[in-house]
């Protein structure tokens, strides 16, 4: 189901063209139209293609949900390693640090990282002034927090898979850390990780509804699910269907994130 | 197919929630009254940190000694007479300084209390005074302060103002709230401490902070502030027993609060944004009276001069020539919400309809643009010679969902003729804190808060362009130059005869259409939404609420 | 144990330290002054106003200096006072606190609760329809947005059926607690759904590993009744991982409602953080945040502890 929604998803683009539709052109005398054979579900406040907007803001969702997903597990699987493998006082150490990010304040830094100026930064300014930038902002804000459950969890599969016989062997061996850690370690944690990632893709998205609900996620004229479903409650009743499309699609992808990731989970478990 | 039955199941929950009706309210006899506001008031001394929803619930509490009134007439609320020079209350003098001065003469009116039974006095307007023009107290609006550099007592209720500055809002002190000077002297001891120790703080529910129909009778921190009649009040009792007012801050669950009955009526003040109102009344229009009211807030579109392309006039007509305002209106504001072309509301007195108009004409906009050297090149974007492309960023604040529409219809609109428009928002903090203030920004929509016949000198001086060497102050962000302008306001503010300033805003709004160094949109409009049975809530369409008029609200059979 | 524990509370402690910087610098990196922020809303603030308000506030002296003037205060217990409310910090964070700890204390314990009935009973029967079915509500529950059950609640339970109140924590004049009750009526519920799904998957998991067990195995086979088997031997060992999972989420009880909160006008910790921060009141965002950080390490401490005491084979 995933890879439907994602496949209509990021089909969006070819299907507006083919029908010839721009899903941002504004169209202000055909405004919360009921479905149509030009507009399979209706027009929005605007007068845009809500389909069209759909797939879009899907698009938008996705790429949050599994870039997130994405940057977290890689962050979070190095430190988990590092921290699981050499133990002592780099362990506690980066534990210490995976707590402080855990209580860390996520509204102050999101509101820093919103008000960052991008170009001082040396970003080149074709990017820091493209639409994507709040887009990015929320990526790297979803990473930064949930790279935590990855390092947890990798940690704890590194302590018990380093002491187990063949990891020994390797290190009698002569072979070097890194080595060890790809080669031996790694391949005995992704299992889980990759259940961690599939539940948390889903949880970036329902994540960046909430950011949207306090005006802080994706902005115009870039839509998420969220950012169209927390617009839309205030048209909760002339037009609710603006209001249970993306809804029923956050819904629905979420579950199938955590479906895939029960799962995977299941057939890990069965493997054992 | 498992997606289809839980789209089903959610449609089913949302369709249940959907039909809920308004519930016919509770009380038959409607002694007392909710509003819901979506604000709640941070701390109620009137003279320290403004807002909105302060001024709302001071309203029914306090009164101020002039306002205007819904006929944007200066009235006396707290005094009897308006000072004018044909009643001889008000005097002009000849400083010391060569400049003129004006000395006006107010008495509080005689039945004047406080909540506690003392009655208002001169010893209040002293006391209120150092307060105001104490170096080291909070007390926001200063200025005025600054040009009452004297007071005369003449007895308990008489005084006389000593303004250094005679302009021709001499008889209105509508910012000078009165504080209890027998409750408030002891909090004032320490100045610097004024803003924890002032009993609006410690002791909000004191009947002798409050000198109007009504005083604060419970206040819980953040949720509701409940007020009950004053007793020693002397003028027209207001029509409830107590009013309650409760903070609601989203919008969605404000609205869901009235189809529940926990509030009887939204305030227009701090209430519902426009497009939530016209929704609102669609569905529940025939249970409600939902009333919209043009304000003093006018949004529009801040060019940002220092940028070289925006110093060709010809490109900004284009850029107001491409963009159908009326038709924005019309469709997304259901026409409640008009166009404008001047910055002075069409209630004001000195407003003008004889001003430059630019309806909406794409074509005139192209030839405009060609003509300034913006030729259309490949991708439906505008070049000139030097191959740079006519593209800009438009900046507004992020969560409002009504600008948010709107920047996005701007847009496309102005895609159609051939200018590229980024979208960029930011919360307002962070643009009105720092890329407005430093004007790091090309294009920014935004709202000015305006007062009846207020001269927009922060706006338009070139004196009051913000920049590293002012500290940033002044709110001219286009960075607006031109010293007609500048003469002509300054002017204005001194001219007494209102016949002479009349031509004088007239002028001032065909320089302002002729010079065009802001996007006009419209000016914001306010939806009230009253129960069925309340009468008498007359909107004024400028920063005075409807609260100060409460004794004229009434229940109707 | 005494050695972990001392060792434990030192860099808590040494975590807290930092994190107060930390958040001071953020709070202090975020552009925008609450002066500049005033002058939005009136009209007649003049520049000489700005600048003299300024100065009052103390706003433009330099982040690190500002830091260990307030770190020096804050040692003493002067947290300040809030420019928000104009009260001082204790005065208008308690308050909110305990509505917080209310509201979400309820949910927890509700969501708990029925998390344990359900997972235990899936667990027990598993792949049964009632399991499945269990499952899926599971993630039903955890897939919708907050603040979009909170709106159907509302227009279902306030508007349309008029059962209970739509926002506050109280109807004005009426402290009662049966008043206080009606009121969390609908957020505990909104909150309790909000949770109880993924609460349910962790018992039903740590339950289903526990009932595999050896030592079940052999209580069954000495003749233990079931109940006894389950409710005694099983849960025991389930609990272990299931009290790590609430002792982390212990951090949320203090600012973990925000969006709840929001959207029933309750005033509670999520809310005034988010307006403290909003509206740049230092102090007051500070001490509420810093509380929220405090709890979330001790919660993870607790974790720990949990795990050490529950479980013989983990040691420190």
């Amino acid at each position: 189901m995933l890879a439907v929604i994602a496949a209509a998803a990021f089909a969006g683009p070819l299907i507006g063209t083919a029908l010839g539709i721009d899903p941002t052109a504004v169209d202000l005398t055909s405004r919360l139209a009921g479905p149509s054979p030009a507009h399979l579900l209706g027009t929005d406040e605007l007068g845009r293609d809500v389909l069209l907007r759909l797939m879009e803001g899907g698009r938008i969702s996705l790429a949050i949900g599994i870039a997130a997903a994405l940057a977290a597990a890689v962050i979070g699987t190095t430190i988990g390693l590092v921290a699981g493998y050499l133990g002592a006082w780099t362990d506690r150490l980066l534990m210490r640090l995976t707590d402080a990010i855990i209580a860390l304040p996520l509204l102050p830094l999101l509101i820093v990282l919103a008000a960052l100026d991008l170009g001082k930064l040396g970003v080149p300014a074709r990017i820091a002034q493209s639409d994507d930038v709040s887009l990015v902002r929320i990526i790297i804000l979803a990473a930064l927090i949930g790279w935590t459950t990855a390092a947890r969890l990798v940690r704890g599969a590194t302590l018990v898979t380093k002491n187990r016989d063949f990891v020994r062997a390797a290190r009698s061996l002569g072979a070097g850390t890194p080595h060890i850690l790809l080669r031996h370690i790694l391949p005995n944690v992704m299992g889980p990780l990759i259940v961690a990632t599939s539940l948390s893709v889903g949880d970036v998205i329902l994540l960046e509804s909430v950011l949207s609900f306090l005006g802080l996620g994706v902005q115009p004229p870039l839509a998420s699910w969220g950012s169209m479903l927390s617009n839309a409650q205030d048209l909760i009743e002339t037009g609710s269907q603006l209001a249970i499309y993306p809804g029923a699609m956050i819904f629905l992808t979420v579950i199938a994130c955590n479906l895939l990731g029960d799962g995977l989970q299941r057939r890990l478990d069965r493997q054992r | 197919m498992m997606t289809d039955r839980l789209n089903r199941l959610f449609r089913l929950i949302f369709t249940a929630g959907l039909m809920a009706a308004a519930m016919p309210s509770g009380a038959a006899e409607h002694t007392s009254l909710t509003i819901g506001v979506t604000q709640y008031p941070g701390t109620l001394n009137p003279n320290i940190d403004p807002l909105a929803a302060k001024g709302y619930v001071l309203g029914f509490t306090l009164r101020p000694f002039t306002v205007f009134d819904p006929e944007w007439k200066l009235v006396c609320l707290l005094c009897t007479t308006v000072p004018s020079f044909d009643n001889g209350l008000a005097v002009p003098v000849d400083l010391p300084n060569g400049k003129r001065g004006v000395d006006v003469t107010y008495t509080i009116r005689p039945d004047a209390m406080w909540g506690d039974g003392v009655p208002v006095t001169t010893k209040d307007v002293e006391f209120t005074w150092k307060v105001g023009r104490d170096p080291k107290s909070p007390v926001s609006n200063a200025e005025m302060y600054r040009h009452m550099t004297g007071i005369t007592i003449k007895d308990d209720k008489t005084f006389t103002i000593h303004d250094d500055k005679l302009d021709f809002t001499y008889a209105a002190i509508n910012d000078f709230t009165l504080l209890p000077e027998h409750l408030e002297k002891a909090a004032f001891a320490d100045p610097a401490q004024y803003r924890q120790k002032t009993l609006y703080v410690t002791d909000p529910t004191n009947p002798g902070l409050y000198n109007g129909p009504y005083r604060v009778g419970e206040a819980s921190g953040g949720s509701y502030i409940v007020l009950e009649r004053n007793p020693h009040w002397a003028g027209k009792p207001g029509p409830f027993d107590r009013i309650t007012i409760r903070a609601i801050e989203n919008t969605a669950a404000l609205e869901a609060n009235l189809l529940s009955g926990t509030v009887d009526m939204a305030a227009g003040e701090v209430g519902l944004p426009l497009d939530e109102g016209l929704a609102f009344e669609k569905r529940h229009g025939a249970a409600y009276d939902v009333v919209f009211k043009p304000g003093l807030i006018f949004e529009h579109v801040d060019f940002n001069l220092e940028v070289p392309a925006f110093q060709d006039r010809r490109l900004r007509e284009a850029m107001l020539r491409a963009i159908d305002r009326e038709g924005l209106c019309k469709s997304l504001f259901s026409g409640k919400q008009q166009p404008a072309d001047t910055f002075l509301s069409p209630l004001d007195v000195g407003y003008t309809d004889d001003v430059p108009h630019y309806p909406y004409d794409p074509a005139r906009a192209a030839a405009l643009l060609d003509e300034a050297g913006w030729h259309m090149g490949p991708g439906g974007t505008r070049r000139n010679a030097a191959g740079e492309a006519l593209s800009f960023t438009l900046m507004t604040t992020a969560g409002n969902h009504s600008r948010e529409l709107v920047e996005q219809v701007l847009q496309s609109e102005w895609k159609k003729v051939g200018i590229d428009i980024k979208l960029k928002n930011e919360p307002p903090r962070v643009l009105f804190g720092e890329t407005l203030l430093h004007r790091q920004f090309q294009l920014a929509m935004y709202a000015w808060i305006s007062s009846p016949e207020n001269v927009p000198r922060e706006i338009f001086d070139s004196g009051e362009i913000p920049s590293a060497g002012n500290g940033y102050s002044g709110e001219n962000l286009a960075g607006y130059k031109n010293p007609k302008m500048d003469e002509l306001l300054k002017a204005l503010e001194l001219e007494l005869d209102p016949q002479k300033r009349k031509a004088m805003w007239a002028e001032a709004q065909k320089i302002f259409a002729a010079d065009l160094p802001f996007l006009p949109l419209y000016l914001r409009t306010d939806t009230f939404i009253l129960p069925k049975w309340l009468g008498g809530v007359e909107p004024t369409g400028n920063q005075y609420p409807t609260s100060l008029w409460v004794t004229d609200w009434t229940v109707k059979k | 144990m005494t050695r972990f524990v001392t060792l434990r509370l030192v860099e808590i402690a040494g975590v807290l330290i930092l994190m107060s910087f930390l958040i001071y610098a953020l709070i202090g990196l975020m552009p925008g002054d609450p002066i500049d922020l005033m002058r939005g809303t009136d009209p007649h603030l003049s520049s000489a106003d700005i600048a003299r308000l300024k100065e009052l506030y103390g706003v433009g002296q330099p982040l690190f200096g500002r830091y260990l003037a307030w770190a020096r205060q804050a040692v003493i217990g002067n947290l300040g006072y809030s420019r928000l409310f104009a009260e001082p910090v204790l005065t208008a964070l308690l308050p909110r606190l305990a509505n917080s700890l209310a509201l979400m204390g309820t949910s927890f314990v509700l969501a708990f609760a029925a998390a344990l009935g359900l997972g235990i009973a899936a667990a027990r029967r598993p792949g049964s329809v009632f399991d499945r079915t269990l499952n899926l509500l599971c993630f039903a529950g955890v897939s919708v947005p907050t603040f979009w059950l909170a709106l159907v609640l509302i227009l279902i339970f306030a508007a349309r059926l008029g059962w209970f109140p739509a926002s506050g924590i109280a109807t004005p004049g009426n402290g009662g607690l049966d008043d206080r009750v009606w009121h969390l009526a609908l957020p505990v519920l909104t909150l309790t759904l909000a949770s109880v799904g993924s609460y349910t998957r962790y018992v039903r998991a740590a339950m289903r590993e526990a009932l595999g067990q050896d030592h079940i195995r052999t209580a069954r086979a000495k003749g233990a009744s079931e109940r006894r088997v389950v409710w005694h031997h099983a849960l025991r060992s389930a609990l272990v991982p299931v009290v790590t999972v609430l002792a982390l989420s212990f951090g949320s009880l203090v600012s973990g409602a925000l969006v709840t909160e929001t959207m029933f006008a309750y005033p509670g910790m999520g809310k005034l953080i988010f307006d403290a921060v909003m509206g740049n009141d230092y102090n007051l965002a500070l001490a509420a945040l810093l509380l929220a950080t405090a709890t979330t390490l001790a919660g993870n401490f607790a974790a720990d502890l949990a795990y050490a005491w529950l479980d013989p084979r983990v040691s420190y």
